[in-house]
């Protein structure tokens, strides 16, 4: 094979759709090329060298096509060598001068450059990988080509004169611009067969813009082969001057498809085709290398064979998918010859690294037929793993200390890391597709799969007993786990199955256990706390929860951790408040969810998708970032449902506080969200009937805040919201009862705070008729009032009702009573002022307005800050 | 009654000798199937080196049998050992016997020249404290808890408080002295032991599990002190409630000391406002514990359901009478806790029937009304009886916002005053440093 030929197979990195132009014309070429060879058996160093520069230069030319940086900088530093190499040669032949060739060649290449550098929208829309190397490619050019400066000026005086050498005219030294391609062409066909007879070696030079056009012609189909073989054999105008034309189309054709190609690089279809053609060629070249026919294969032979294979790995030639086939071939051989589980296990490792090899780039995912096949070898191996005690699998063990032969079997690799790059490899094919497609539901099928290989490496490792990977891996297994809802808990708990069946909550119990005693690691802790929380929140075990939280400090630390644990702690807040919300702990849910809810991106977040971004808030490659970060579609947490709880709870708080605190001027905001859908409902001048959710959660405030609670109820739970939101929950009756029950004491609550002035007194029976509740209810409710002084009023107990004391300040008063507060805020203040002074902080005032620490605290430290605060009181 | 009994749970925190005053009691209160106790008394004792009180207990559960070899053997082996025991610590022994010593010891400031003092005039070697150690830890295995805690008040004088015995002498001490009942001392330990514990928590490796183990057998022991000791009432409040490393405790390790928390809290009329911070504690661990004291608090001051408070009152009077810590406050317990039915009462109602109020309060009517008049009487209620409906009136009256706005100016001048006298001193203080540099 040439080793232009050669050379192309290695830039698949690249991935273009290019590709298969070029390769496709290889059965043709081989056979031309084989010709050639016959003749070139004597050369000169000449010869040699000339023919090592010139191969690299068509390289060049063709990434200038396909407008390929990387390769291109690549081969600029391979002919940079090449020319040192050649530099005695050329100081000998030439007398010292630059060879016209070479000359042409930076030329060009400065051009393209230039070109490329102006055309800033081409830039852009570059890869990555691509515009880099186009930087560091015109920085390197810029440097080298002043060595050359004199040969330059004098090759662009007169860029149209022949080579020295070859005697020809060549190329266009823009290949962009393609008016003058034809005449030009003509020229160098016909020179071309004067070559021909002439000397063997400047065949290079043409065959260079042989191969690119011929390579065009391919790809149209098998006709166009006659016209290269006319072209060789005679002058034929017409038809180049035919190729030359569609030449010009299929370029621009091209060009828009390289436009589109960037747009969407990872789409699939356009590398499917190519494998099939590049299947073509590959295989039989390589195929017969495996083993020698008569060879006595054993273990040492195929071990030889493996490491032959294997050293070949991540070198540039390597073509990756060959190396997989021929380690199932090894696979097969060693199997028929029963070599022993050690080095199938030692071959499977190998296939397995080969395929995570495959795909060059870390963020695009695997193949769906490779995926497959991973988790076929991946199981296979574990099962052999599993079934075969003598097996040992460790980092620890080196080249040297392997033992392939005899059991004990010593062999080296990780199962545990595979393991986890599979899982993550998991994730990210699931982000690849379409959430709502079929496809996303058949790649979630695996999901069972790759859980039943996570539970093997761990019965795998758990014979082990290392307790940092033991961690790892139960980590990897709770991170399957924590999100899924297991219904049988409930029903445990509601004593419908008996109380030993193993459910999902006790296999978290286990592991997470597991890893608090044993983890070493913060970050697996962490997660595995968060995890845990999640998964009891998820199963409304509220306290275990709850006291989780509070008991392990994370509200304190967690902005120190790493974006995907802080990530973890959001959806693991979100879930806690929605567990609150279904205990009717409304101030609790209330307060897990409003860090998520007040800055209105609860998506982002969540992970759960990119906000549209504004004004180039972030860069590309932090989308990237971002985007790896998010969460596949089955584990999101429904944001509606996440919004209307925390709405309603807002609501349930809020409301009966706004009624409480009409006139006070202190009143403060609770829920910020809140109040801002309740304004933007009072801007519009038309309300009409609610439609989304908000409106719904709005209209019903309006309704609780005239005490209207059956308006209030009517709103909140109604077919659409039921539709919404509360089916969602596992059980939806239950939390409708319960809401309904907390919307009928809030709007009492509200009732009294709003109407309570119009009353001299009010009966309790009454009072309860009207709401519908209980009137041991009624009574407790309003004796809290009573009890907290919210309501100036007393109960008289003979006959049942409630006697209101009328102490609401006039005007006057209330007015006297707010400059009599701000007074006393006033002295607060200087006493603060002087006491900061003195250096004695206080956390005083703290708690004001600060509803997270209240709740970050609430167990201890609470306790302590309202003692403070009495403490001062005793002071003045 | 079994149901609230809590000795199998605190038992787990005590130690073996500090159970079997629990025992007694239980016993004594008949719950409990006596053969089952008696057996679990003997289980208790196989560990220790009370062989003569084994055999005792033996004798009663088995009245028929012989008492085994083994424990006899058992017994003279004990015997010896503390014979050799004894032996090695003979120089300390006499020391101790000498008054005059012992009173110059417990003059000196610290160990260290303690030591020196003792190992030039008496013989002194600091490895005999190893063997004191042992023998007071042995003498308190066999129940001379008296001879122990002298023992061991001596190891405390001469052991400087990072030695690796400190501790267990501080527990030892704190044991013998709760099992001698002498609370006044007892309560010393307590205080040093807290102390100790809370000071110093790199004595044990930074370990928390092991410091919250620590603390909760603190907590469980103390209660011995508390509720036997005259200022207990107010120091468990203290210390349960207001340190939050002791009520991080109970909340985590052992909730169900909530009950004596609580009863404590109740019985104690001067510190209402330590109430409010229990009831928030009971809500939370409400999941994890409860009984009929707690649920009481819950009911009178969450729900304000005053029937159920009523009801649970009655249980509680049971749970009460069958607790070795909390008997001996059973009616105070009644008495505030009525009490306390009745204020909430009178907060909420501006009027009451005397009737429904006795219902309440579990008293006859008459007994009801004697009761309020008494209250009134005491000018603890602006309340007036109207005798002919049968009614309580509340006097109180509403705060006029003309009051309101007095109260909230009262203190301004005060506080700005002394908030000027500050500034005042601090000026003055400047200005003295100022004259201070000037003379040199």
């Amino acid at each position: 094979m040439s080793r232009f030929f050669a050379g192309s197979d290695s830039d698949s990195d690249s991935s273009s759709e290019e590709e298969p132009i070029q390769r496709a014309p290889a059965p043709v070429f081989t056979f031309s090329d084989d010709e050639e060879e016959v003749k070139r058996v004597v050369r000169s160093a000449k010869e040699k060298r000339y023919e090592e520069l010139t191969n690299i230069i068509k390289q060049i030319r063709n990434y200038k096509k396909i407008k390929d940086m990387s390769s291109m900088l690549t081969s600029f530093e391979d002919l940079q060598k090449a020319y040192v190499k050649a530099l005695p040669v050329i100081a000998k032949e030439e007398s010292g001068q630059t060879p016209r060739f070479f000359t042409r060649c930076l030329v060009e290449m400065e051009d393209f450059i230039n070109e490329m550098w102006e055309d800033r929208d081409g830039r852009k829309n570059m890869s990555k990988n691509n515009s880099k190397s186009l930087a560091s490619m015109r920085q390197k050019l810029r440097k080298y080509i002043k060595d050359f400066e004199e040969d330059i000026a004098k090759f662009r005086e007169n860029p149209d004169q022949p080579d020295d050498e070859e005697e020809e005219e060549k190329h266009e030294p823009e290949p962009d611009t393609q008016t003058e391609a034809p005449a030009k062409a003509v020229a160098k066909i016909s020179k071309q067969i004067v070559d021909d007879e002439g000397s063997s070696d400047s065949d290079d030079w043409p065959s260079d813009s042989d191969s690119s056009s011929d390579s065009f012609d391919e790809d149209e189909g098998k006709g166009t082969m006659r016209e290269r073989f006319l072209k060789k054999t005679g002058p034929a105008h017409e038809d180049d001057e035919e190729r030359d034309r569609r030449k010009e189309e299929r370029r621009k054709e091209r060009k828009e498809k390289e436009r589109r190609k960037v747009k969407k690089e990872d789409e699939e279809d356009g590398e499917g085709e190519w494998e099939f053609v590049k299947g073509g060629i590959a295989i039989p070249s390589e195929k017969p290398k495996m083993f020698a026919k008569d060879a006595e294969i054993d273990l040492n032979l195929v071990i030889k064979k493996l490491s032959e294979i294997m050293a070949a790995r991540g070198k540039k030639r390597t073509d990756r998918r060959e190396q997989i086939e021929l380690l199932h071939e090894l696979q097969n051989v060693s199997d028929q010859h029963q070599l022993g589980p050690a080095i199938y296990v030692k071959i499977k490792f190998a296939i397995i690294s080969a395929i995570f090899d495959y795909n060059p780039k870390v963020s695009d995912a695997m193949k769906p037929e490779y995926w497959m096949k991973l988790l076929e070898r991946m199981s296979e191996m574990l099962d052999l793993l599993l079934s075969n005690p003598q097996l040992f699998v460790s980092e620890s063990v080196t080249e040297e200390t392997e033992n392939l032969e005899e059991p004990p079997y010593k062999i080296r690799g990780c199962v545990l890391t595979s393991v986890e790059r599979l899982d993550d490899e998991f994730t990210k094919l699931l982000k690849e597709c379409d959430p709502h497609s079929n496809e996303y539901v058949e790649r979630l099928k695996d999901e069972a799969k790759v859980s039943e290989i996570i539970d093997k490496t761990m019965k795998y490792l758990e014979r082990t007993n290392a307790p940092s990977e033991l961690c790892r891996i139960y980590l990897r297994k709770i991170e399957h786990l924590y999100y899924k809802f297991d219904p049988r808990v409930l029903q445990q708990k509601a004593g419908e199955i008996p109380r030993d069946l193993y459910t999902s909550v006790q296999e978290m119990e286990k592991l997470c256990k597991f890893i608090y005693a044993k983890d070493g690691t913060d970050r697996l802790r962490t997660r595995a706390i968060l995890s845990h929380i999640y998964h009891h929140a998820l199963h409304d075990n509220w306290f275990q929860a709850r006291d989780l939280v509070l008991m392990s400090h994370l509200q304190e630390t967690i902005h120190h951790s790493d974006p995907s644990t802080q990530i973890l702690y959001n959806r693991t807040m979100a879930h806690l408040g929605l567990c609150a919300f279904r205990h009717a702990n409304i101030k609790d849910a209330h307060n897990c969810l409003v860090d998520l809810m007040m800055t209105g991106k609860p998506k982002e977040l969540l992970a759960q998708g990119l906000l549209p971004q504004r004004q180039h808030e972030r860069s590309k490659e932090q989308e990237k970032i971002e985007k790896q970060r998010q969460m596949p579609f089955h584990m999101h947490i429904n944001l509606e449902l996440l919004e209307c709880v925390y709405l309603v709870s807002a609501m349930l708080i809020e409301i009966p506080y706004m009624a409480a605190h009409e006139f006070d001027a202190r009143r403060r905001m609770i829920s910020k969200t809140f109040y801002q859908q309740l304004r933007s409902s009072e801007r519009q001048s038309l309300v009409g009937p609610p439609e989304s959710m908000r409106e719904h959660v709005v209209a019903a405030a309006k309704a609780m805040r005239n005490g209207n609670w059956s308006a209030c109820n009517g709103f909140i739970i109604n077919e659409k919201m039921n539709a919404k939101v509360w089916d969602l929950f596992y059980q939806a009756d239950a939390v409708r009862a319960m809401l309904t029950r907390l919307i009928k004491e809030e709007s009492l609550r509200t009732y009294l705070f709003t109407y309570s002035h119009v009353y001299d007194s009010i009966s309790m029976a009454t009072l309860a008729q009207m709401f519908e509740l209980d009137k041991p209810v009624v009574h407790s409710i309003i004796s809290k009032m009573i009890i907290n002084e919210e309501l100036m009023a007393s109960l008289d107990d003979p006959t049942q009702t409630v006697v209101m004391h009328r102490s609401e300040p006039s005007r006057l008063q209330s007015l006297a009573l707010q400059l009599a507060d701000k007074i006393n805020n006033f002295v607060d203040s200087n006493e603060r002022i002087l006491e900061t002074k003195q250096g004695n902080f206080f956390s005083r005032g703290m708690n004001q307005g600060n509803f997270r620490g209240d709740r970050q605290n609430y167990r201890g430290t609470n306790q302590d800050w309202s003692r403070q605060r009495r403490d001062h009181r005793k002071e003045y | 009654m079994a149901q609230f009994d809590l000795t199998s749970r605190m038992g787990q925190y005590l130690d073996r000798h500090l159970v079997f005053p629990l025992l007694e009691f239980l016993s004594a209160k008949e719950i409990y199937d006596e053969t089952e106790l008696l057996k679990a008394k003997l289980d208790i004792l196989s560990k220790t080196n009370m062989i003569d009180y084994a055999i005792d207990i033996r004798k009663q559960l088995y009245p028929n049998e012989e008492v085994p070899e083994d424990l006899k053997q058992r017994r003279q082996h004990v015997v010896a050992q503390l014979q050799e025991l004894q032996q090695e610590v003979q120089p300390i022994l006499k020391i101790m016997a000498d008054d005059e010593v012992m009173k110059n010891m417990e003059n000196m400031r610290d160990s260290k020249t303690l030591i020196n003092f003792l190992s030039k005039d008496y013989k002194f070697e600091i490895e005999m404290i190893e063997s004191l150690h042992k023998l007071a830890k042995y003498r308190y295995e066999c129940g001379n808890y008296s001879v122990s805690t002298s023992y061991l008040y001596f190891c405390m004088l001469v052991l400087p408080p990072n030695d690796k015995n400190y501790l267990s002498v501080l527990w030892g001490k704190f044991a013998s002295e709760i099992l001698v009942q002498n609370w006044e001392s007892a309560l010393e330990d307590l205080n040093k032991l807290r102390e100790y514990i809370d000071s110093s928590p790199n004595q044990f490796g930074g370990n928390s599990l092991q410091l919250l183990q620590q603390r909760t057998w603190l907590i469980h022991w103390s209660l011995f002190v508390f509720f036997n000791h005259a200022l207990g009432r107010e120091l468990i409040i203290d210390m349960f409630l207001y340190r939050p490393h002791y009520l991080n405790a109970i909340q985590t390790m052992c909730p169900h000391i909530l009950r004596y928390l609580a009863t404590a809290v109740i019985i104690n009329r001067v510190r209402r406002s330590a109430l409010k911070d229990l009831v928030k504690v009971i809500q939370q661990e409400s999941y994890t514990y409860r009984d009929p004291i707690t649920e009481f608090l819950e009911h009178l001051y969450v729900n304000f359901d005053f029937d159920g408070a009523r009801q649970k009152l009655h249980e509680c009077q049971s749970v009460l009478f069958n607790d070795f810590f909390l008997i001996s406050c059973l009616d105070e317990f009644v008495e505030n806790a009525r009490l306390m039915i009745f204020e909430t009462f009178c907060r909420i109602h501006q009027c009451i029937s005397i009737g429904m109020l006795a219902e309440k309060l579990n008293m006859n009517p008459e007994e009801a009304e004697c009761w309020i008049v008494n209250l009134i009487r005491n000018a603890r209620l602006d309340a007036k009886i109207d005798s002919k409906l049968g009614h309580v009136v509340m006097g109180a009256q509403p705060l006029s916002p003309y009051q309101q706005l007095i109260e909230k100016i009262d203190t301004l001048s005060v506080r700005s005053e002394t908030l000027c006298g500050l500034i005042d001193r601090r000026l003055k203080a400047r200005t003295d440093i100022r004259w201070g540099n000037q003379d040199f």
